[in-house]
C-alpha cells in the first residue's frame, strides 16, 4: 500500500517537473528548429523539428545573380533564369546558417566577443590576484582601509556609474573602441574579495618558505599562491566570461555606430524586426543559435564547474 | 623593523595600488559624479551647463512618464522576485526528493541562466508572435477542444483572437516579467539545492519522533529554518537583479519602452534619457534613484542577516 502510494507521488513529481522542463526548453526548441527550416515551413509551422529540407530558392542569391544572368547574350533569358534558379537552390538549413554569416559579419562579432571577454578576464586577474595576496598575506599601512573599500565597492551596482563612465569615455574620444568595452571591467571587486578569502586559507608557512628560498613577492603571487587557488580561479573565470559574453547593456552604451566592434548580443540587432512575413526568421534564429551555443555547449560539458562559477556570487 | 618586512610592506602597497586606483576611478568617483550631474542640466557637446538643484528629481516624481517608469519597474521587481524564488524553491524541493532523474531537470532549468538573454528575448518574441508564433498557434488549435471552452478567457480569445503578448499594453509588462522568471528561477533553484544539502538528516528523524509526520510539518519545522539564510540572500540578489532588467525590453521593442511605454523600466529610461536623448542630468537623476533602490535592498539584507546572527 505505502509502496504503491509512493510511486504515485513520484510520478506526479516527474509530471510537474516535465511540464516545467517543456516550458523552459520551448524557446531553445523553437530557436534550433526554426534555424533549420525554410521560410514557408516557419510560416505554416510545419515540418516537425528538422523541416523537410526540400531544396529552396535563395532570393538573395537570385538578386545578386540576375544582372549577370541576363548579360549572357546568346542564351535566352529564360534558360539563364532557370540556370540561376538551379544554382541558387539550397537546403534550408544551409541557407539559414550561410545567410547568418554572410548578411552580417557574424564571424567578426564572435571574434570581438572572444577578444573582449578574454581581455577583461586577463586584466581582472592581473589586478585582483596581487591585491588579494597583499590583503591576505602582507602587512602594510592602510591594509584594513583598502579592505573596507573593497567591501563598500561590493555594494555598488555597476549600472549606476554607467553614465559618468560613458561621458568620460566620450570626452576622451574612446567610445566605439575596444578600450571602452574593456576598461570599466578591469577591476573586479568581487574577484579581489573571492581570491582574498581563498588565499586566507593558505598557510603562512608556505609563503615564508618561498621567501627563504629567495623568491620575490611578485613571483610568490604567481608561482606559489595562484597554483593553490586554481579551483577558485576557474570558477571566477566562468563567472566573468559568462557575464561579459552575454552582456548587452554596456556594449549598447558605448558602441554607437561602428558595427565592426559589435559583440555577439549587439549583432542580433541586424536581423531584428526584419521580415514580417517570416522570410528572415530562419537566418535570425541561426544567428541566435550561433551566439548562444558556445556557452550552452561548454555548460553541458562541464556542468558542475559552471554551476559553481555562476553561483559564486552566492558565497559572499 | 627587519628588511624583509619593509620590502613586504612596500610590495603590499604596490600590489593594491592598481586595484585602489581603479576602484576610485571606475566606481567611487563616478558615483560622486553621477550624484553631482543629477543636479545639473549637463549634456555632451554643449560648452556649459547650469545648476538646476533638485529640478530633475522634481520631474521624476511629478511627470507621468516617470511615474509610469517607477510603476513598470516596481511591477517587474515585485512580480519576478517572489515568483522566481518560489519556483526556484519548489523545483529544488521536488528535485531533491526524487529518487532518480533529478540531474536532468537541474540541467534543463539551468539552461536559461547561461543563455545570452538578448538572443533569447528575440527568440521569445518570435515564439510569442501573434500569427507565426508557436504559442498562439498551439492555443488556437486547442479551440476545438470542448472542455477548454468553459474557461472564459480562453473562449473569448478563440472568438476574438489570442493576445498580442508583446504588442498589447495590458500584457506587455507581464510578458517581460514572464521571461524574467523563465530566465532567473534556475539560478535560485541551484542556490536552494546547495542549501538543502546542508540540512542534517538527523533533524528530520528527530522531528518525526516529535510527531511531525506530514511532509508539510517537516518542511515547516526543519527545512525552512535551515534554508532561511539562503532565502535572505536569494531575496536580495533576485531583487537587485530584477532592478537591472534591460535586455528583455530592448530585445522585445526597438524603441525600448513597449506599447504605451508600459515596459519603460528604470535602466531603459536611464539609457534613453542619458545616452539616446543626451539629457545627462535627468539620466543621472534616474541612476541615483536606481542606486538608492539597490542600496536600500543591500542594507536591509545586511541588517536582517546580522540580526539573525545575534539571535543564533
Amino acid at each position: 500500500m505505502t509502496a504503491h502510494r509512493f510511486t504515485i507521488t513520484e510520478t506526479l513529481k516527474h509530471l510537474v517537473l516535465i511540464l516545467g522542463a517543456i516550458v523552459v526548453a520551448l524557446p531553445f526548441y523553437v530557436m534550433l528548429s526554426s534555424s533549420l527550416k525554410s521560410p514557408g515551413e516557419i510560416e505554416r509551422n510545419e515540418g516537425g523539428f528538422f523541416g523537410s529540407q526540400a531544396l529552396m530558392v535563395d532570393e538573395y542569391c537570385m538578386k545578386r545573380g540576375e544582372p549577370e544572368g541576363f548579360a549572357n547574350g546568346n542564351v535566352s533569358s529564360e534558360t539563364a533564369l532557370a540556370n540561376l534558379r538551379e544554382s541558387c537552390s539550397k537546403r534550408p538549413a544551409l541557407f539559414n546558417y550561410a545567410t547568418a554569416f554572410s548578411e552580417a559579419p557574424l564571424l567578426r562579432y564572435l571574434l570581438n566577443g572572444v577578444i573582449v571577454t578574454a581581455s577583461i578576464f586577463l586584466l581582472q586577474v592581473l589586478v585582483a590576484v596581487p591585491a588579494a595576496y597583499a590583503l591576505s598575506k602582507l602587512r602594510f599601512w592602510g591594509r584594513d582601509m583598502v579592505f573596507s573599500l573593497v567591501l563598500i565597492c561590493l555594494l555598488l551596482p555597476v549600472h549606476a556609474v554607467a553614465l559618468p563612465l560613458y561621458i568620460v569615455l566620450a570626452k576622451l574620444g574612446l567610445t566605439n573602441s575596444y578600450a571602452a568595452l574593456v576598461i570599466p571591467w578591469t577591476i573586479s571587486v568581487f574577484g579581489i574579495f573571492l581570491m582574498r578569502q581563498f588565499f586566507s586559507t593558505v598557510p603562512d608557512d608556505l609563503v615564508d618558505a618561498a621567501r627563504m628560498d629567495g623568491m620575490t613577492e611578485w613571483s610568490i603571487v604567481w608561482k606559489v599562491m595562484l597554483p593553490t587557488a586554481v579551483p577558485a580561479l576557474l570558477a571566477f573565470a566562468i563567472f566573468s566570461v559568462v557575464a561579459h559574453w552575454n552582456d548587452y547593456f554596456w556594449p549598447r552604451m558605448v558602441l554607437t555606430g561602428d558595427r565592426s566592434l559589435f559583440t555577439p548580443p549587439l549583432g542580433l540587432d541586424e536581423f531584428r524586426g526584419g521580415g514580417g512575413d517570416g522570410s528572415l526568421y530562419g537566418p535570425m534564429m541561426a544567428t541566435a543559435t550561433v551566439i548562444v551555443a558556445p556557452l550552452i555547449v561548454a555548460f553541458l560539458l562541464a556542468q558542475r564547474r559552471f554551476v559553481e562559477g555562476i553561483t559564486l556570487s552566492g558565497m559572499k | 623593523m627587519t628588511t624583509a618586512s619593509v620590502s613586504s610592506a612596500r610590495a603590499g602597497l604596490l600590489f593594491v595600488a592598481p586595484a585602489v586606483i581603479l576602484m576610485a576611478g571606475v566606481l567611487l568617483l563616478p558615483i560622486i559624479a553621477v550624484a553631482v550631474l543629477s543636479l545639473t542640466d549637463y549634456s555632451l557637446g554643449s560648452p556649459e551647463f547650469n545648476w538646476v538643484g533638485f529640478e530633475n528629481y522634481g520631474k521624476i516624481f511629478s511627470q507621468s512618464r516617470y511615474q509610469g517608469m517607477i510603476q513598470a519597474t516596481l511591477t517587474y521587481v515585485l512580480v519576478v522576485t517572489p515568483l522566481s524564488i518560489g519556483l526556484g524553491l519548489g523545483a529544488a524541493l521536488l528535485i531533491n526528493s526524487l529518487r532518480w532523474g533529478g540531474a536532468f531537470y537541474k540541467t534543463v532549468y539551468f539552461l536559461p541562466v547561461m543563455a545570452t538573454l538578448m538572443a533569447m528575448s528575440i527568440v521569445w518574441s518570435f515564439t510569442l508572435h501573434p500569427t507565426l508564433g508557436i504559442v498562439n498557434q498551439s492555443l488556437a488549435s486547442l479551440c476545438n477542444v470542448e472542455a477548454m471552452q468553459y474557461w472564459g478567457w480562453f473562449h473569448r480569445s478563440c472568438e476574438q483572437g489570442f493576445p498580442l503578448w508583446l504588442g498589447d499594453r495590458n500584457y506587455a509588462i507581464w510578458t517581460v516579467c514572464f521571461v524574467g522568471i523563465w530566465q532567473g528561477f534556475g539560478f535560485n533553484m541551484v542556490l536552494y539545492l546547495a542549501g538543502l544539502t546542508s540540512v542534517p538528516s538527523e533533524l528530520y528523524q528527530a522531528a518525526e519522533i516529535d510527531g511531525a509526520s506530514s511532509p508539510w510539518e517537516r518542511f515547516r519545522l526543519v527545512t525552512w529554518p535551515t534554508l532561511w539564510p539562503t532565502t535572505v540572500f536569494v531575496v536580495t540578489i533576485t531583487a537587485i537583479r530584477s532592478f537591472q532588467v534591460f535586455d528583455v525590453v530592448h530585445g522585445f521593442y526597438d524603441q525600448g519602452a513597449g506599447p504605451s511605454r508600459s515596459a519603460y523600466v528604470i535602466l531603459v529610461a536611464m539609457y534613453e534619457k542619458g545616452v539616446k536623448e543626451n539629457l545627462i542630468g535627468i539620466g543621472a537623476a534616474i541612476a541615483v534613484l536606481y542606486l538608492t533602490f539597490v542600496l536600500i535592498l543591500a542594507f536591509v539584507q545586511k541588517s536582517v542577516a546580522a540580526k539573525r546572527e545575534q539571535v543564533a
